[in-house]
């Protein structure tokens, strides 16, 4: 069926382009902070209705091909899994919304301190997205194992951050307002990579027909 | 299709099921905060897994449907979203386990100050779980909307609750780390608002054919 195969590849290309929007939100978000740019993070709050349209249309195009073509087996499995990552990379997309709305509020006060795990944080998060997609529409050549990996690396940094700023927070409580704040971008961005897990772990499932949610990642990948 | 109709009736059945264990924990969570009771707060963590083995179920229950029985229209549009809905239920259910977690660590200190904004929160909260549940299995009414209304306020208490902490903190703080943990608590509860509200707006797009998802209260 050659009118399903194009669209099949269309809809791969709509998920990378999501994908792709979801990365420059997430690294704009990260931006705006560390260079205190307003206007970035503005930026990030308005085109965050484009990530919307497009999850919402990518939606509705995986039920128009499971109505219209009926697919089996492997390219149930695909689409199926397709309307799920869609879900996950607009929840990022809300959360880089967050990062750049408390970057918006971190930005009328002076600097606490360099952001240095942050940026970090959120680089990390980007390889994650950016691999996980890669073994998506590559077929399963290579598993996102490493995904998964990356993801404790994120959370260490997420306590490793927030210990830091409790710190700041018990030797000066003028600065709890701002540390809390940058602890929760701390958590946006250790969510964002949650997400980007769910996605490596879908894509598991793609692959091997598998599901490994809420399985002991080490033993089982 | 007999058939077909039992197992979507059984499929209905098994999500109830998934709601009321994850409704438990949400409560469950809540009572062991307030009640300073670790033994049920241990509880929450060690049921998570029942919660995880059922979404997966219903998932691949989902998947065989699609692929055997070829749905077409209301009946795809019905399990595509039920296989949404499990998702979010699934993760209000690690929103409790995360809730027992910090519980845990804040019994192991005395009591900061009375509970007011948590309560008041965990209770709309719950209320939305319940009624984006009912309006997921009755079909199309108005309830859905009316959760998603109940979300702004839950919005709102998490906000006093994270100013009236923050003064706390300032005039004392000793009192940081465990005021801190409260205000985690407070945003655990916010998300599983917002994952009531989720599936309140699917169920509105399961009736209407139409996705509310992203746009704004007033166009309601």
């Amino acid at each position: 069926m050659a009118i399903f195969d194009n669209e099949l590849r269309a809809l791969k290309e709509k998920v990378l382009t999501l994908g792709s929007m979801v990365e420059t939100a997430i690294h704009d978000s990260v931006q705006s902070l560390v260079e205190r740019d307003n206007n970035l993070a503005r930026e990030v709050v308005i085109n965050d209705h484009e990530i919307n349209a497009f999850d919402v249309e990518i939606d509705e195009e995986c039920i128009r091909l499971i109505a219209l073509r009926q697919p089996k087996a492997r390219d149930l499995r695909f689409i199926i899994t397709a309307m799920k990552i869609t879900t996950d990379l607009e929840r990022m997309g809300d959360l880089a919304v967050n990062i750049a709305e408390r970057a918006l509020e971190l930005n009328e006060e002076p600097i606490l301190k360099p952001y240095i795990d942050i940026p970090r944080m959120a680089e990390i998060s980007q390889v994650m997205v950016k691999n996980s997609l890669d073994a998506f529409v590559r077929g399963c050549t290579k598993l996102p194992n490493e995904v998964i990996k990356m993801d404790e690396e994120v959370d260490k940094l997420n306590v490793q951050v927030f210990n830091e700023l409790l710190f700041y927070m018990i030797q000066d409580p003028n600065t709890v307002s701002r540390a809390t704040r940058i602890t929760y971008v701390s958590k946006y961005l250790e969510r964002i990579a949650d997400h980007a897990t769910n996605i490596a772990e879908m894509v598991f499932y793609l692959c091997k027909g598998k599901i490994i949610r809420h399985m002991e990642i080490k033993q089982e990948v | 299709m007999a058939i077909f109709d039992d197992e979507l009736r059984a499929l209905k059945e098994r999500v109830l099921e998934l709601g009321s264990m994850v409704e438990t924990a949400i409560s469950d969570s809540v009572r062991s905060l307030i009640e300073r009771d670790n033994g049920l707060a241990n509880e929450v963590i060690k049921k998570d897994h029942l919660i995880n083995a059922l979404e997966v179920r219903i998932d691949e229950e989902c998947i065989r449907l699609i692929a055997l029985r070829q749905p077409m229209a209301r009946d795809l549009r019905f399990i595509t979203t039920t296989m949404k809905v499990t998702t979010d239920l699934e993760r209000m259910g690690d929103l409790a386990v995360n809730i027992a977690e910090r519980v845990l660590e804040l019994n192991e200190e005395p009591q900061l100050k009375p509970f007011v904004n948590i309560p008041k929160m965990a209770e709309t909260t719950q209320s939305m779980v319940r009624d984006a549940l009912d309006s997921f299995v009755t079909g199309c009414s108005r309830l859905p909307y009316e959760v998603i209304k109940r979300d702004d306020e839950v919005d709102d208490l998490t906000v006093n609750n994270f100013k009236e902490l923050l003064s706390f903190m300032i005039r004392d703080p000793k009192i940081i780390p465990l005021a801190v943990k409260r205000t985690y608590i407070a945003k655990y509860l916010e998300r599983i608002a917002d994952h009531a509200t989720n599936i309140a707006e699917m169920v509105i797009y399961m009736c209407k054919g139409k996705l509310i998802r992203h746009t704004t209260t007033e166009d309601l």
